[in-house]
């Protein structure tokens, strides 16, 4: 296959994220501006001016009208996806490190780092009319984190409830109207890097710094499966339409300088979902993959890596023709 | 989207006559279902370069909405780019190909390469002695403990990675000559005794691999080798200072064949961007 590499960020990747049709690609990085890109032939269709920190964080809602970031100088903004102009932005204490539409793209949930003498706090806010005089008092449901902060978050069914990773691999339910928590457990043993729905949202995936990846029921926050490699895992995604699960990490982008750019480090792995066992390798990136997301056809996957390239991956045939054997 | 760049050929006189940049303005065409993108700029050199894209134009059918976002105006540092990619921002990249990770049948059936390779090599060359290069075990040479093996030895024994400080001074690779040989170690010295036998090393299982790029480690150089079979010892040449690896490495084997088939493998393997040597391990006189 012949990857399509675009090149609109200077600094790393940290987050890029389809819409719900696949025709765009969001992608934000370590620099100011959040980029989107048409993900068929990999036109840049625009980027999102503002920011003046690393972003963190970034979704589109469901219709593509709107979308959502969050970044270290300690803002969330909300922006109109066709002209690429803020709608509206939101003051925090600290960096914004998570937020998330939810389904019905009224509500958002975002959480702030525990930093500059405040603790880590979730919020969930009411944007359908957010304009530049909103602050976080106006949050529908302010849930102050104790434990470790919040590093992965994600809407549960219905916008009912929404699931939180965090730093020390604990997995949490809320509550979205009381802010109760609901469930809890201890997921992984190190930082949850990312987590990630199948199609139907029944289970994800979560990628952690403990070198795996985990497949929970969304449900109950039952185990079902693990997925080991060598390295910390930063992002892992569900294919739509096979049992496939492929992971992107490598070794912490720190240590990356002390040893060498080997093959195998910072390869897309791909995993049988429920055999757990790996059955493919595509080489790419130049440093250790941060996100990584499929296309909601199935057929392509992008990749953005610390190296501050995206890659889009278009499957040849090869790899719907492999049938791993059991 | 096959990015073609050539020269224009010009003569100097022309070069001369044109300085000052005028530069042939950039053309679009559009030719049955191509559209070719022909452009003119100065490369590193000064030189004019002509640069020619060509990119094939899909049509596609896609739902309403994803047809009313394609038809989106560009904004932001996109607001100035013209219809289409910009090569400043998306580039095709080398084909790259998804490895497809073999499954148990497939390593089993390496096993079975190399068991009937060991099989049909019988008793010849899988064990050699040390002392006499007969096909039976060292331990059990006719010859052990006579002048033979005393003349002999020590010429294999070198490249042993023995333990401790003097195959550590072996591997530095600094010249044999005048160096201090502990008694230990000197012709005649009590290694053949029982106590030593222990620490021998079958050093006909032994490869040497040389040309690695300074940051292997050990870890890396044990996924390299382990693929061949079982390993009895690795061994990474480092810097004592700086903790790099000094470019050669020792691995002992379980099985000759295995090591003999890691050879002819890692022999001229590109690792790293550096090609491998890999050989028996021999005495560092031969080396050199």
């Amino acid at each position: 296959m012949k990857p399509l590499m675009l090149h609109g960020h200077e600094r790393a990747i940290t987050k890029i994220k389809y819409n719900r049709e696949g025709d765009l690609l969001f992608s934000a990085s370590k620099d100011k501006q959040p980029n989107v890109w048409y993900s068929l032939n990999g036109e840049r269709l625009g980027t999102f001016d503002g920011h003046n920190g690393s972003v963190w964080c970034i979704d589109v809602n469901w219709d593509t009208t709107r979308f959502l970031s969050g970044s270290g100088d300690n803002t969330l903004r909300v922006w109109d996806c066709q002209t690429g102009k803020e709608i509206g932005q939101l003051k925090t204490n600290s960096s914004v490190r998570t937020c998330s539409f939810s389904y019905s793209s009224d509500l958002v949930v975002y959480s702030t780092d525990k930093a500059l003498g405040y603790q880590c706090e979730m919020f969930i806010m009411d944007v359908r009319d957010v304009d530049a005089g909103m602050s976080q008092e106006d949050a529908i449901c302010r849930i102050p984190i104790t434990g470790p902060r919040i590093s992965a978050i994600l809407w549960g069914a219905l916008d009912e409830t929404i699931i939180t990773g965090h730093e020390d691999g604990e997995i949490n339910i809320w509550d979205a109207r009381t802010g109760k928590k609901m469930n809890s457990i201890k997921g992984h043993k190190s930082q949850i890097n990312d987590m990630q729905f199948n199609k139907d949202g029944t289970m994800f995936v979560t990628a952690s710094k403990d070198n795996t990846a985990k497949l929970f029921d969304s449900e109950s926050l039952m185990l079902l499966k693990t997925y080991k490699t060598e390295r910390p895992v930063n992002s892992a995604t569900i294919s739509p339409i096979l049992d496939h699960v492929v992971l992107g990490g490598g070794q912490d982008a720190m240590d990356v300088t002390t040893t060498s750019a080997r093959q195998g480090k910072f390869d897309s792995r791909f995993f049988h979902l429920v055999f757990e066992e790996e059955f493919a390798r595509l080489k790419g990136h130049f440093g250790p993959i941060n996100s990584l997301v499929f296309h909601p056809n199935g057929r392509s996957y992008s990749t953005g890596g610390e190296d501050g390239y995206i890659r889009i991956n278009t499957f040849d045939q090869s790899y719907f023709d492999f049938h791993f054997e059991y | 989207m096959p990015d073609i760049t050539h020269e224009v050929k010009s003569s100097w006189a022309d070069e001369v006559e044109e300085e000052g940049g005028a530069l042939p303005p950039p053309s679009e065409v559009y030719e049955n279902g191509f559209k070719i993108l022909t452009e003119y700029k100065y490369n590193d050199d000064n030189k004019k370069v002509k640069v020619v894209r060509t990119y094939k134009i899909e049509r596609r059918i896609v739902s309403k909405t994803i047809a009313a976002r394609k038809a989106w105006s560009k904004f932001g540092d996109s607001a100035d780019d013209r219809p289409g990619p910009n090569p400043a921002t998306t580039v095709g990249a080398e084909d790259v190909f998804m490895q497809f990770i073999s499954n148990k049948e497939e390593e089993n059936k390496v096993e079975d390469d190399s068991l009937d390779k060991l099989k049909s090599m019988g008793d010849k060359g899988v064990v050699k002695c040390r002392n006499c290069n007969g096909d039976h075990w060292t331990s059990k040479c006719p010859y052990k403990d006579t002048v033979l093996a005393g003349g002999k030895v020590p010429d294999d024994k070198k490249p042993l990675l023995g333990p401790g400080v003097p195959s550590a001074i072996t591997e530095l690779g600094k010249p044999q000559g005048s160096k201090y040989v502990p008694p230990s170690m000197r012709d005649g010295g009590n290694k053949r005794g029982d106590s030593m036998q222990m620490q021998r090393r079958d050093d006909t299982t032994a490869i040497r691999i040389s040309n690695l790029s300074e940051s292997t480690s050990d870890a890396d150089l044990e996924e390299l080798v382990k693929p061949f079979g079982l390993i009895q010892k690795l061994y990474l040449a480092k810097d004592k200072q700086t903790n790099l690896c000094k470019g050669f490495a020792y691995v002992h084997f379980k099985f000759r064949a295995e090591a003999a088939k890691a050879i002819s493998t890692l022999n001229g393997y590109g690792y790293d961007h550096l090609i491998l040597n890999v050989d028996w391990s021999k005495p560092p006189a031969q080396n050199n």
